[in-house]
């Protein structure tokens, strides 16, 4: 093992490497969720907008905004994004300050974003095969909210935040040691990658 | 010292109470010793044939034979009874209502607005209350992964327009009851004539699709009613004014155009 990897590694578990992917990732949600949520609120006030195929439509008529899954729960899904995201800032940046979040805060977090990331997923498996249009900024949330539950599911096993048994969180803790999330978040989203660039690359490259 | 047997004995024997963090640290930088290395080589197979494969799909994609973009230069040809506006026109020239569509063939909206109103229009116009103003407009060419659906559409129904006159609106409402997925690859040229046929459209002029006569005009009205302050599609007029009700359900459009017809 050579020192410069070594080294690598160690700071991957440090708090300061964790917590910043952790905060950057949460920006970008946040960012794509704005966006998505003001393309909502100005679609909701000009309906004629809303049904209809603008002259400056480029990539799609906006029919990803006004599939029924946009709305799942009666409100633009972007809103879950605002609501939640600054929650995951606050814990990235407080953490980074040197808090100290009690276990079973940790674990409330982790279970509340691992149903956000079931949500992300759906929607993305929605878009891809139900509804069909490319929507690059629920592209974007896919890929920061995989990267958020990443960081938070790393943290909360190498502190033993989830109230796991013993025999489960043993071996995760060895995994982790091992850095084998980082190849199995690696290898996730190269997959997601792929998925995407099968589907669109015609759209992509030309 | 090494020997078998001291190897034995470590093993088997207790080592002195570690930290935690310790451990962590250790079995972090001991990758070489963990038994956890068969899985970092399988993920780094893994790996690099994933990054292999989307770079070979990227490659694939943009070598892939792009049809020829559809010229829109060339002489322009009006059809038959077109307005100057750029208009289709259909029914009888003294009916009380004029009613201007525009509208894209790749546009889902106008997609729903035919499939609700486009009999109740047919049967409007054929009973001479209407006298349908259609523009078939190309602005949607980008949806149709590089196959320019909107345009070829607009032509094939720039061609029935001209020379059979009496089968557009059966042509127009089956393009829309055959409407493809925003972003696909459009209808084929061959699936387009099929549906002029089965709407009673003669092969004769079917077979003239392929010519694309109409494209300077379809682009030219594309341009003109953009130009004249057009949003989008599908805009609805009704003797020049635009109509506001709800274009998605059957109703509000034809009591529209009865109360026009009084």
């Amino acid at each position: 093992m050579s020192a410069p990897l070594g080294a690598l590694r160690r700071l991957r578990h440090a708090n300061a490497w964790i917590f910043g992917t952790m905060l950057f990732s949460a920006c970008l949600s946040l960012i794509a969720s704005l966006v998505l949520s003001i393309d909502a609120v100005r679609l909701a006030e000009n309906p004629r907008l809303a049904l209809s195929c603008n002259i400056n439509t480029v990539i799609n008529c906006g029919t990803v905004a006004l599939s029924w899954q946009a709305q799942l729960f009666g409100f633009p899904n972007a809103f879950l994004g605002l609501m939640a995201e600054p929650v995951v800032i606050t814990i990235a940046v407080a953490s980074l300050g040197g808090t100290r979040f009690p276990r079973w805060f940790m674990c409330a977090a982790q279970v509340v974003y691992t149903l956000g990331v079931i949500f992300a997923y759906w929607l993305f498996y929605q878009s891809f095969f139900n509804i069909g249009a490319l929507c690059p900024w629920c592209l974007l949330i896919t890929v920061s909210t995989t990267l958020v539950f990443a960081t938070l599911t790393h943290v909360n096993i190498r502190d033993d935040n989830l109230y796991l048994p013993r025999r489960v969180q043993a071996p995760l803790a060895r995994w982790i040691a091992a850095d084998l999330d980082v190849i199995v978040v690696t290898i996730w989203l190269l997959a997601l990658i792929l998925a995407v660039v099968t589907r669109y690359g015609d759209r992509l490259v030309s | 010292m090494a020997s078998p047997a001291g190897k034995w004995v470590n093993r088997v024997g207790k080592k002195p109470a570690e930290s935690a963090e310790m451990r962590k640290g250790k079995a972090a930088i001991a990758g070489a010793r963990s038994p956890a290395r068969w899985p970092l080589i399988v993920g780094g197979v893994v790996i690099v044939g994933l990054l292999v494969a989307i770079v070979a799909t990227l490659v694939v994609s943009a070598n892939k034979e792009k049809p020829e973009p559809i010229s829109t230069s060339g002489p322009m040809v009006v059809p038959t009874g077109a307005t100057t506006g750029g208009a289709l026109v259909s029914g009888k020239a003294d009916a009380p209502v004029r009613l201007e569509v525009y509208l894209d063939y790749m546009c889902p909206y106008c997609g729903q607005f035919e499939r609700a109103n486009g009999e109740e229009i047919a049967r409007l116009v054929g009973a001479g209350t209407v006298r349908l103003e259609t523009y078939p407009l190309a602005f949607l060419d980008e949806a149709s992964s590089g196959t320019q659906y909107s345009t070829r559409a607009a032509n094939a129904a720039a061609t029935v327009s001209d020379r059979a006159a009496d089968k557009f609106i059966a042509f127009n409402n089956s393009l829309f009851a055959h409407q493809p997925a925003e972003g696909g690859e459009g209808l084929t040229d061959d699936a387009i004539a099929s549906l002029a046929r089965d709407a009673g459209v003669p092969a004769e002029v079917t077979d003239a699709f392929g010519d694309r006569t109409f494209v300077p005009w379809v682009a030219d009205s594309t341009k003109k009613a953009f130009a004249g302050g057009l949003q989008g599609t599908p805009t609805v007029k009704i003797d020049g004014v635009q109509f506001t009700g709800d274009l998605y359900k059957a109703g509000p459009l034809t009591e529209a155009i009865n109360q026009a017809a009084k």
